[in-house]
């Protein structure tokens, strides 16, 4: 059988175990569509970034070598050791805290990070660096230290350094978390003109809805449920067993 | 934190900023050299040194009042260290050894003041590239560099949520103890971020090998 | 701690840079092969952390005056060796150049005895104690405080060994210089000590995991080890004998001329104590007695303070163990 709309991730059965023995991942099936604006949604401790980092083989740890246990497929190939490097280049990933992906002196070494890694020559890599940073509005902080910006700068920044490399994935982790309205905003018109897929997990539910057309519902390591924004938000039964609000909007 | 955190090209202020960094050091280098081979028979020389060193740091635009207060930290170790070789001999030769060592201790010192007025410290990583220094060295100081400032940041929230805590005095030995312990969990968290950062560096195409935007010049 | 220019001879700052040079090239070789593509994030955080730690101010009673962290043992024991020399050198030199706190020409002879001796010897030593001692948690605090109250004394001497080398005037005794350097070392020895202690014993209770082991891979690093910790151990005896012994600037003087020093001298005249001149007999005591107060001291000072850290870890990690049924201690 083939499939008609290419897939961006595919997930089929994935499951995951912290090392002290517990189960954060459970089967977890699930494809999503190039284009696709999805949102991971659930109490704390669902597995939520867990899931995230499987996405570009952040996790497990030790990936396998062989396509025949793979549980992850980016654009169709399977998240083996040695098609690591080309799925990072295809999925940008921003961590929750800035200061955890901003570790160079100044802005533009930090976002030059990826592409100088993607080996590309040195006027390409300044190119895209100035085209990252103008894409979130950044341009003249270029030579400014992280320490002086805002949350919602830096955060713009590591965004611009995910860009810079081109993905046509985009993985974001509670993007919103410490942002002050205006930031929010900023982020939010940023991220409706990427043109790639986005996976957005977060506890932001008026922002899934600005954003994400279609909700997945975690929790204990099972997706609970799945499907378009409004159905599942609106519904107080879902929303109410696993440890969420219907949002003030679509009540 | 030095005051200036010159990143930005900005335009030359003084004369010292044209020279090129390699020469600061030199002269810098040299100069605590030169005072470090003078003997004391000669001590017009090192008066001399002294004059050139505060010309140096005048046209740095170093004020006096920095100046008289890094003085004021530094020159009382000084004398009590000098002081301790009359204290055990009397003569002219002990005495003569030590204005001697506050003479040139005083040069040098002098000299590396100017020295951190002129080097930003970007340039120095520049110098420091330039001159073959192993890459990994220089993007571990990078690093050191960045997240001094978010250290800094967590130990004052440290500190902040401590004196929230602290009401009256605290005994001596007790601020012993939570001072250790406020380090000890700094370094947690500071190992913690750097493997997350290293996760963040993972994901962004990070394979070991350190490359810079900027080519030498 | 940190030595200012112009206080050891142009001479035997060349000689101790180019030493340091080369351990921190070997330094970088080897934690490359250590820690792959984790060295320069975790030995970067960990640079600054000694760096913020370092400005932490533990007052002393009574004095204007407060103590701090040097972080060399404590580098070492939370990354091995080589990042600890690395850290300590990046600390090092971003104090001589940024904030003109220690000397510029100077910086190599600070990095031998404060990053290689300080962390590299000083890893040695608590290696070999926590060896000795078993690799329980209470093991490792003690090893932690022995091992940071020897790599100071053994700094010291390394200073009093670089002092003597360089400065060579007539008729002069050293030994005020040498008994002060002493005594305000063993003075920060026990302060390091018993710092390097507590934040050990701290992370050992909340993560341990996050405190590699010392299993080394082979015997020839074993032995490599036991020797190093050897030689630390010898040089803290050393500093505390400093002052007594006046022979020792003649076998250093010995040395120095089959190295042609001498040739370097620009009007200074040779050392020969032959016009060395004999004290007062009221000053020619207190040196030694002030030492030797202060090794035996400080030594009763560390171990108690060992032996009640050790105590306390083992009470803290029984708590946590009671509390929580799982324990990620080792």
């Amino acid at each position: 059988m083939t499939n008609v709309e290419p897939t961006a991730i595919e997930l089929r059965q994935l499951s995951f175990q912290y090392p002290n023995g517990r189960l954060a991942l459970d089967a977890i099936t699930c494809l999503v569509p190039v284009g696709e604006r999805l949102a991971i949604v659930g109490p704390s401790g669902a597995g939520k970034s867990t899931l995230l980092m499987h996405m570009n083989g952040l996790l497990p740890a030790a990936p396998t070598n062989t396509d025949a246990e793979v549980q992850v497929f980016v654009q169709g190939q399977g998240v083996t050791r040695t098609r690591l490097r080309d799925i990072r280049r295809e999925v940008g990933f921003l961590f929750q805290d800035p200061d955890d992906q901003l570790f160079c002196p100044t802005v533009r070494e930090d976002v030059a990070f990826g592409p100088l890694n993607l080996g590309l020559e040195r006027a390409e890599v300044i190119a895209r660096v100035e085209r990252g940073l103008a894409a979130v509005g950044m341009a003249d902080c270029s030579t400014r230290n992280p320490a002086e910006l805002s949350t919602g700068e830096r955060k713009r920044v590591c965004l611009a350094g995910l860009l810079a490399c081109q993905p046509s994935i985009l993985v974001l982790d509670e993007p919103t978390s410490n942002l002050d309205p205006r930031a929010r905003r900023q982020l939010l018109a940023i991220l409706r003109e990427f043109p790639g897929t986005l996976i957005v997990a977060t506890h932001d539910l008026d922002f899934v809805i600005d954003l994400c057309s279609r909700v997945l519902v975690l929790e204990s390591g099972k997706v609970q449920a799945d499907g378009p924004t409004q159905r599942i938000l609106s519904d107080p039964l879902i929303m109410d067993r696993h440890g969420l609000e219907v949002p003030w909007r679509l009540r | 934190m030095p005051a200036r955190d010159a990143w930005t090209e900005s335009e030359p202020r003084t004369i010292c900023d044209l020279m090129p960094a390699g020469l600061k050091i030199l002269l810098t280098l040299t100069t605590i050299v030169a005072a470090g081979l003078i003997p004391l028979e000669h001590w017009p020389a090192q008066g001399l040194l002294l004059a050139i060193v505060f010309a140096g740091l005048s046209l740095a635009g170093v004020t006096m009042r920095y100046l008289l207060r890094r003085l004021g930290l530094f020159l009382p170790l000084l004398l009590v260290f000098g002081l301790s070789v009359p204290a055990v001999q009397s003569g002219d030769a002990a005495w003569s050894w030590t204005i001697s060592l506050w003479l040139r201790c005083t040069v040098s010192f002098l000299a590396g003041l100017w020295l951190i007025h002129v080097l930003p410290f970007p340039k120095l990583l520049t110098a420091l590239r330039r001159w073959k220094c192993p890459l990994v060295l220089i993007a571990m100081l990078g690093f050191m560099y960045r997240y001094t400032f978010i250290l800094w940041e967590e130990l004052r929230r440290l500190r902040n949520a401590r004196a929230a805590r602290d009401f009256g005095r605290v005994p001596r030995w007790r601020s012993w103890t939570s001072n250790a312990q406020m380090i000890g969990l700094l370094l947690v968290r500071a190992l913690e971020r750097a493997e997350r950062t290293h996760q963040a560096m993972l994901a962004r195409g990070w394979d070991g090998s350190v490359r810079f935007l900027d080519a030498d010049d | 701690m940190h030595i200012r220019d112009g206080i050891l001879g142009p001479e035997v700052c060349l000689i101790a840079g180019t030493i340091s040079l080369g351990a921190i090239t070997y330094s970088l070789r080897r934690l490359r092969l250590d820690l792959a593509d984790r060295a320069v994030p975790l030995t970067g955080m960990l640079a600054a952390l000694i760096f913020a730690g370092q400005m932490v101010n533990f007052p002393l009673l009574g004095l204007p005056v407060s103590g701090h962290l040097l972080g060399g043992v404590l580098a070492a024991v939370m990354l091995g060796p080589w990042a600890g020399c690395l850290a300590i050198t990046m600390v090092l030199t971003v104090q001589a150049v940024l904030f003109s706190d220690g000397g510029l020409l100077s910086l190599g002879a600070n990095i031998l005895n404060m990053a290689v001796i300080g962390s590299w010897g000083g890893y040695a030593v608590y290696s070999t104690v926590r060896r000795w001692l078993g690799n329980s948690p209470a093991a490792t605090v003690s090893a932690a405080v022995i091992a940071a109250w020897l790599s100071v004394l053994a700094a010291a001497a390394m200073f009093c060994i670089e002092f003597t080398v360089s400065s060579r005037s007539t008729g002069i005794d050293w030994r005020g210089v040498l008994t002060l350097m002493v005594l305000y070392h063993a003075l920060i020895g026990i302060g390091e000590a018993l710092i390097t202690g507590a934040i050990v014993s701290y992370v050992l209770v909340r993560r341990a995991d996050l405190v590699p082991s010392v299993n080394s891979t082979g015997t020839a690093s074993r032995i490599g080890g036991f020797v190093a910790s050897g030689l630390v151990a010898a040089l803290a005896v050393a500093a505390i004998l400093a002052p007594f012994k006046s022979e020792l600037p003649d076998g250093l003087d010995a040395v120095s001329q089959r190295l042609q020093f001498d040739s370097l001298e620009i009007e200074r005249p040779a050392l020969l104590l032959e016009d060395y001149e004999i004290p007062a007999p009221a000053v020619s005591w207190w040196p030694g007695l002030s030492v030797s107060l202060a090794g035996i001291v400080g030594t009763l000072v560390v171990f108690t303070g060992s032996v009640a850290l050790a105590a306390t870890t083992r009470r803290q990690l029984a708590q946590v163990r009671v509390t929580d049924g799982s324990h990620a201690g080792s």
